[in-house]
């Protein structure tokens, strides 16, 4: 075979050949992420020189505390979203678990950790259902994940009559309020949790092939992958997660209060969705989703400390996810039509 | 015919017996006995539907056979398993590249496996996989640098994807390599790359099946070539053998009994006038349709029928040309603009392009007229019922109620319920793709009759079919296309197959016979519109 010369004269140019910064350039320009971040510096500083508390410790604590709760959650999502699913439920899944956790607690008297325990395993079995429905019985995600939203909200009122459950155990307050070197656990968590999604998706076997899996799945199955028990993964890791959101949040109010949680799936899918994950699946990683969760908190708080109306944050919220969807169809759009 | 006794001493790779495989009544494939030999390639032709896809399917894993018994190397093969068929060592190489285009080049290189070079079991091998990809890139004679094994796979034109791939199959080191057209994405360079490979992969003692459309091609690279026809192996030919027409005469197998010639369109209006149309992938396309005239368009796999069709309907964009309709200019933007032209289309796929299954069969087939049928916008169920009643009464649905669910209804019974909804408009021009796709014999008769009836009406039909029987039945005329233009158009009475397939297969061995002479002059005018206009 006459290697070389015989190449194909369509083969694009190598990107070695052209000068380190503008292949920089061209590589930002290419990843979703990097925008993301740029926003995330933009938005922080830009309000920080508005409102001077922005900036302050106590105030970072505070969104630190946040993240743990949505940036979690969007964590967990975007796993499922990866294989072109999506998980309704996790904002009301861990309402229930904290209502869970509390009620093995308080009511049925059982030591912190298993409690705290006992509730993953159910979140893990609700996430377990969900995904078999998904693969073995081709249930829609959005279905199946719709009907455990109403459910565990149901649910939670049901067990509670309504009112909050109190006097939990100090170790879950503990694992909300300690601080490690100024940084507020929850917000370590938040940290944690996405370097381990970091490296399961981009550093091992699994989680290469679950890109391979919602980026196209025929060729998946026909290569080898199973297919089922990659997608099931995924929902029960963004279940398991709702659970341990849900154990962060009774700890950081000190009660377990039945109507918190539904609604922030929404929030979650907002985050994965201007982190650059696309909805189709295969598509996007774990620093964008970060960095999307950091961004919204940015918004949310910082329209707080500029004492914009409550009603307008909604609003404001939901132009940026208009144009992180706009910014991110172009950007699709002109760089190839890998996903439509 | 028989497999030849020349002397194949080699060991035989894999052995079928009996391997046959239905689509409801249909036998689209049926092998008493088949032995492919190692160290050979073998070339696979046959004419659209007769049995290629199913025989590669059968043997990697795809397509679950009905019966019979393939054996790898003495290993029995299970049927309908990809992962059984790939530890057997079948590599497939298929038309449609199952590539995961959000992943790196290496990642699909070594999809579902880990590189051979590591003794990491979880965590990824970065270094590992980029070196085993390249060397799996350099086996195959591409420059891994030039291609970059870290890019994503969809950024990369179609031609390198095609390599890709190929190479992919090719790091499986299979005994036997089937390769589906695979030149077909590519240009001349690649082509011969591949073809390289082919023979390579035979001279280490592997089998090569080579499924081709190409005629000379398959011939070049070949140590032997099968023939199939509606599902039978009819000739094993030594290259020698296989001769161009030879091929196409075992493809085309005998004449059928040709119908009387059914009266030729009247001295009628042309209705639809194509000038050099271009689209993606078709034209220049010059094509004239008489008003009562039924125009078949025949061609290979991708040689554009459907994409001239969708280009009519407006479903998909022209790029250049004119189009008259009845003589006023016609540049539809979506099919809307089509259907405004008095366009009726009725596309390939009845399930998924025309029906909603689950809704009555009077949804369905009054969908097209309801503007006409509401009065001041208001539907009224029972007009609609009436209407639905007199569609399904007038192309002769069997049904029990136009209540009952349109899936419910055989295949024919559907098919002819589109064509009720399509003659409903009243249309000028009738489309038509694959008309008698998945319809059994008896149904076909009446659809031919339907098609028929709306020429008889003054509607102008185009159709385009891969069943050269069908466009022989029921045609005035036959355009055959080939790689995107109109190679020939032929008259109902000079329409044999031999000479479609001739001008199919391509014009290189069309030039070398005296069959130049169905090909029109440059300006495509047909023959009977001398003082149409």
């Amino acid at each position: 075979m006459s290697a070389q010369s015989t190449l194909p004269p369509q083969t694009p140019i190598t990107p070695s050949v052209t000068s380190t910064g503008t292949r920089l350039l061209r590589r930002l320009a290419e990843s979703p992420e990097a925008g993301v971040v740029i926003a995330c510096v933009v938005v922080f500083i830009a309000i920080s020189a508005n409102a001077s508390t922005y900036a302050s410790v106590g105030n970072l604590q505070v969104m630190g505390r946040d993240l743990s709760q949505t940036g979690i959650l969007a964590i967990g999502e975007s796993l499922v979203i990866l294989t072109g699913g999506i998980d309704l439920s996790v904002g009301a899944l861990a309402g229930l678990a904290g209502i869970l956790a509390a009620w093995f607690n308080v009511n049925a008297g059982m030591p912190a950790p298993a409690a705290i325990l006992l509730t993953l395993v159910v979140c893990a079995a609700v996430g377990t259902w969900h995904g078999t429905m998904v693969t073995k019985l081709n249930v829609p995600p959005f279905v199946i994940t719709l009907v455990t939203y109403t459910t565990a909200q149901g649910l939670s009122l049901a067990i509670t009559s309504g009112t909050p459950i109190n006097g939990i155990d100090p170790l879950f307050s503990n694992l909300s309020s300690y601080y490690i070197q100024q940084v507020p656990v929850p917000a370590l968590f938040f940290f944690g949790v996405a370097a381990i999604a970091w490296f399961a998706l981009e550093r091992t076997y699994v989680g290469r092939q679950i890109y391979a899996v919602g980026g196209n799945r025929e060729a998946a199955r026909l290569a080898g992958i199973p297919t089922g028990r990659r997608i099931t993964s995924t929902y029960i890791a963004s279940a398991v997660l709702a659970g341990v959101v849900g154990v962060l949040v009774i700890g950081r109010m000190n009660v377990a209060d039945p109507s918190v949680g539904p609604g922030w799936e929404l929030v979650a899918i907002a985050a994965a969705v201007v982190g650059g994950v696309s909805l189709f699946g295969g598509e996007g990683r774990i620093i964008g989703v970060a960095a999307g969760a950091i961004l919204l908190e940015f918004i949310a708080n910082g329209l707080l400390a500029l004492h914009v109306s409550p009603y307008y944050q909604q609003v404001v919220q939901g132009l940026v996810l208009g144009i992180a969807i706009l910014l991110d169809r172009l950007r699709a759009s002109y760089f190839g039509r890998g996903r439509r | 015919m028989s497999v030849p006794t020349s002397a194949h001493s080699r060991a035989v790779t894999a052995r079928l017996r009996g391997v046959h495989k239905s689509y409801g009544p249909v036998r689209v494939l049926d092998l008493p006995e088949l032995d492919l030999y190692g160290g050979e390639v073998v070339g696979v032709v046959g004419e659209n539907g007769a049995g290629k896809s199913t025989l590669i399917g059968t043997l990697a894993g795809s397509v679950h056979r009905d019966g019979g018994d393939i054996d790898i190397d003495g290993v029995p093969l299970a049927p309908g398993s990809t992962e059984a068929a790939a530890r057997l060592g079948i590599a497939m190489v298929s038309q449609e590249f199952p590539l995961v285009g959000q992943l790196s080049v290496a990642e699909n290189l070594l999809l579902g496996r880990r590189p051979r070079q590591t003794r990491r079991r979880v965590l990824l091998d970065r270094a590992a996989s980029h070196a085993e990809a390249e060397a799996m890139l350099t086996e195959i004679g591409l420059d891994p640098r030039a291609i970059g094994v870290h890019r994503e796979v969809r950024s990369l034109p179609v031609p390198t994807r095609q390599m890709i791939e190929i190479a992919k199959a090719w790091g499986r080191e299979p005994k036997l390599l089937i390769l589906d057209e695979p030149t077909s994405a590519l240009g001349p360079v690649e082509a011969e790359m591949v073809l390289g490979l082919a023979r390579q992969a035979a001279k280490r003692g592997g089998t090569v099946l080579f499924i081709g459309h190409r005629l000379d091609e398959v011939r070049a690279i070949s140590d032997r070539v099968l023939v199939l026809r509606n599902g039978r192996l009819v000739a094993d030919l030594t290259p020698e053998e296989a001769t161009e027409a030879r091929l196409i005469r075992e493809m085309v197998g005998g004449e059928i009994n040709r119908t009387q010639p059914r009266p030729p369109a009247v001295d009628a209006p042309v209705s639809l006038r194509l000038r050099a149309l271009t689209a993606d992938g078709l034209g220049p396309v010059d094509l004239e349709v008489l008003a009562g005239e039924i125009v078949g368009v025949a061609g290979l796999m991708g040689s554009g029928r459907s994409r001239l069709i969708h280009t009519v309907a407006g479903a998909q964009p022209a790029t250049g040309g004119t189009m008259t309709v009845a003589g006023a200019p016609y540049a539809p933007r979506d099919p809307g603009d089509g259907v405004a032209a008095g366009i009726a289309m009725i596309p390939e796929d009845r399930k998924e392009q025309s029906l909603v299954l689950f809704a009555p069969v009077s949804d369905n087939v009054t969908v097209s007229i309801l503007r006409r049928i509401a009065a001041h916008g208001l539907l009224r169920p029972g007009r609609q019922r009436e209407e639905a009643r007199r569609i399904a009464d007038s192309v002769h649905v069997r049904m029990q109620s136009v209540e009952q669910p349109m899936g419910s209804l055989s295949g024919g019974n559907q098919q002819r319920a589109i064509f009720g909804r399509a003659f409903a408009t009243r249309p000028r021009l009738l489309l038509l793709d694959e008309p008698t796709r998945g319809v059994d014999v008896g149904a076909k008769a009446e659809i031919y009759e339907l098609i028929d009836r709306a020429a008889a009406d003054g509607m102008a039909v185009l159709v385009a079919s891969s069943e050269l029987e069908e466009l022989q039945l029921i045609c005035h005329r036959i355009a055959v296309m080939c790689r995107g233009r109109v190679a020939a158009i032929l008259r109902h009475q000079d329409a044999t197959k031999e000479r479609i397939m001739t001008a199919a297969a391509g014009a290189a061995f069309a030039e070398a016979t005296p069959l130049t002479q169905v090909i029109p002059d440059s300006d495509g005018i047909p023959h009977t519109d001398g003082a149409a206009q």
